[in-house]
């Protein structure tokens, strides 16, 4: 059932279903949105925004726990990684689920974002074999111009080697 | 009710009745989904935002761990509090513009005004401090396009070169030997002392039998990769204490890093921009009850931006 329909008895144009009426004007239906909404005061509610908000504030702080020293795998990134992005997937599902209501919606819901959420993972995936794999296999040339790791670490030498101040003196 | 438009058989039981009355039926259209066609509109292009958002960040994740190297946030000048006070900033708009929402459904136009404003400002404020992060990338030469960019990835010939061109530039040389008759006295103690490796440095680039570990140093000289929890504005290169040297700078992995960050947060920035006018567009409006499926709408939009940045900014600024 849906939750319009839930909160039917609530709603003075009760008799005519859970349904958007056709003639209707776009005020009319705004209209009965707004009544639609008078009586399910059982979900939202600024208490529980405020709570949400303090969650997200607490999580987004939680990010800077892997530049901490207390944080145990500093050697090893990809645990750090790992755990932002559920960090960031926490604060995700709370903006969906409270600030966007979708934890109050119906069943539609999932009509629309599931297939979405799989495209999206699909395409990401798809991307992997020509660009995520794309250095494994260079031109001799495109090697010669690439930047590497090694280039890092001269740039770091030359910090270290106080090279030009040395001379100075 | 009104007759509708269009007649669709409601599959009650008085299949006589209907026929009897000559098209003088009173039926009821039932909607594909259960909600307001604006809300299904809004969740509609949301679905397709979604896979928007999900192509860009899948192709930065993707190229990121798929490039030999990749800059630290400190090598690119990114600073994380700012990117950090963002996100703060986004998240109070999402709960700004839910109150507003409250606000409409109670019919207190007035108090759904005050939280509208508020929105509003906070986004602009987002914008403002994006605008200030773009501008001190611009400032270190780091650009999304080709002509302007002044990053090379590595310290090679091709950089090397770039540096001596740039110095070799009519209204360089003129300016250069202006900074070398500039008596001491009339320069700051780090001016001098960068005034003589500069001079080091132009005499290093213009050698015939330089070496990459040279090469190596004159971009250190010019712009260092500040190291591992250094303070990004500690570390000092000639760019930053002459700024209209405007040297060549390496940074590894540079370029296309500053491809993939304009690219999303420009984008994000523009969502965010489009926001902005649609509650300056509401702003001039009284956001009773009638509203407030307009307004749940909007904030639909806005809280998916929030959600984007949700993402960007741990992926953009801790990785």
């Amino acid at each position: 059932m849906t939750d319009r329909a839930q909160h039917g008895h609530h709603d003075q144009h009760a008799s005519h279903g859970p349904v958007t009426r056709v003639g209707e004007t776009a005020d009319e239906t705004l209209e009965h949105a707004a009544h639609a909404h008078d009586g399910d005061h059982g979900h939202g509610g600024i208490g529980k925004y405020l709570l949400v908000f303090a969650a997200l504030c607490g999580l987004t702080t939680m990010s800077f726990l892997t530049y901490s020293s207390l944080w145990p795998w500093r050697d090893e990134p990809h645990v750090g990684w790992a755990f932002m992005m559920a960090v960031s997937c926490t604060k995700a599902m709370l903006v969906v689920l409270f600030f966007m209501h979708v934890l109050w919606e119906a069943n539609w819901k999932y009509v629309l974002t599931i297939p979405a959420a799989m495209m999206a993972i699909f395409l990401a995936i798809m991307l992997v074999p020509d660009i995520g794999l794309r250095t494994r296999m260079v031109s001799q040339e495109r090697a010669l111009y690439m930047p590497r790791q090694s280039d890092v670490r001269l740039m770091e030498q030359a910090g270290e080697s106080k090279l030009l101040s040395d001379q100075a003196h | 009710m009104n007759a509708p438009a269009i007649s669709i058989p409601h599959g009650h039981d008085h299949h006589g009745d209907d026929h009897g009355h000559h098209g003088h039926v009173t039926l009821q259209y039932q909607p594909g989904l259960p909600l307001s066609r604006g809300k299904l509109i809004m969740w509609l292009f949301l679905s397709t935002e979604i896979m928007f958002f999900a192509a860009l960040l899948g192709s930065y994740v993707v190229l990121r761990f798929g490039a030999p190297v990749w800059p630290k946030p400190h090598h690119v000048h990114l600073s994380e509090p700012i990117g950090a006070f963002n996100t703060f900033v986004l998240i109070c708009s999402s709960v700004t513009i839910v109150l507003a929402l409250e606000a409409a459904r109670a019919n207190k136009a007035s108090l759904a005004k005050i939280w509208m404003v508020l929105t509003l400002a906070l986004g602009a404020l987002f914008l403002g401090v994006k605008g200030y992060e773009y501008q001190a990338k611009f400032a270190h030469g780091i650009y999304p396009w080709s002509p302007r960019s002044r990053v090379f990835e590595k310290p090679d010939l091709y950089y090397g070169s770039a540096v001596r061109a740039r110095l070799g530039e009519p209204a360089m040389i003129d300016r250069l030997k202006e900074l070398d008759d500039t008596p001491d006295d009339k320069l700051a103690p780090d001016e001098i002392s960068a005034r003589r490796r500069l001079k080091q440095i132009r005499q290093m680039v213009m050698s015939p039998d330089q070496q990459a570990f040279d090469l190596a140093v004159v971009a250190d000289q010019v712009m260092p990769l500040p190291g591992e929890g250094a303070d990004a504005h500690g570390a000092h290169g000639l760019n930053d204490t002459f700024p209209w040297l405007k040297l060549p700078a390496v940074i590894p992995g540079g370029t296309m890093w500053a491809s993939t960050y304009f690219l999303l947060t420009g984008f994000h920035a523009i969502h965010v921009l489009v926001g902005l006018v649609v509650f300056a567009i509401m702003c001039t409006w009284t956001l009773n009850a009638k509203r407030a499926g307009g307004i749940e709408n909007a904030g639909l939009y806005w809280h998916f931006v929030d959600l984007v940045w949700i993402f960007l900014f741990p992926l953009l600024y801790l990785f």
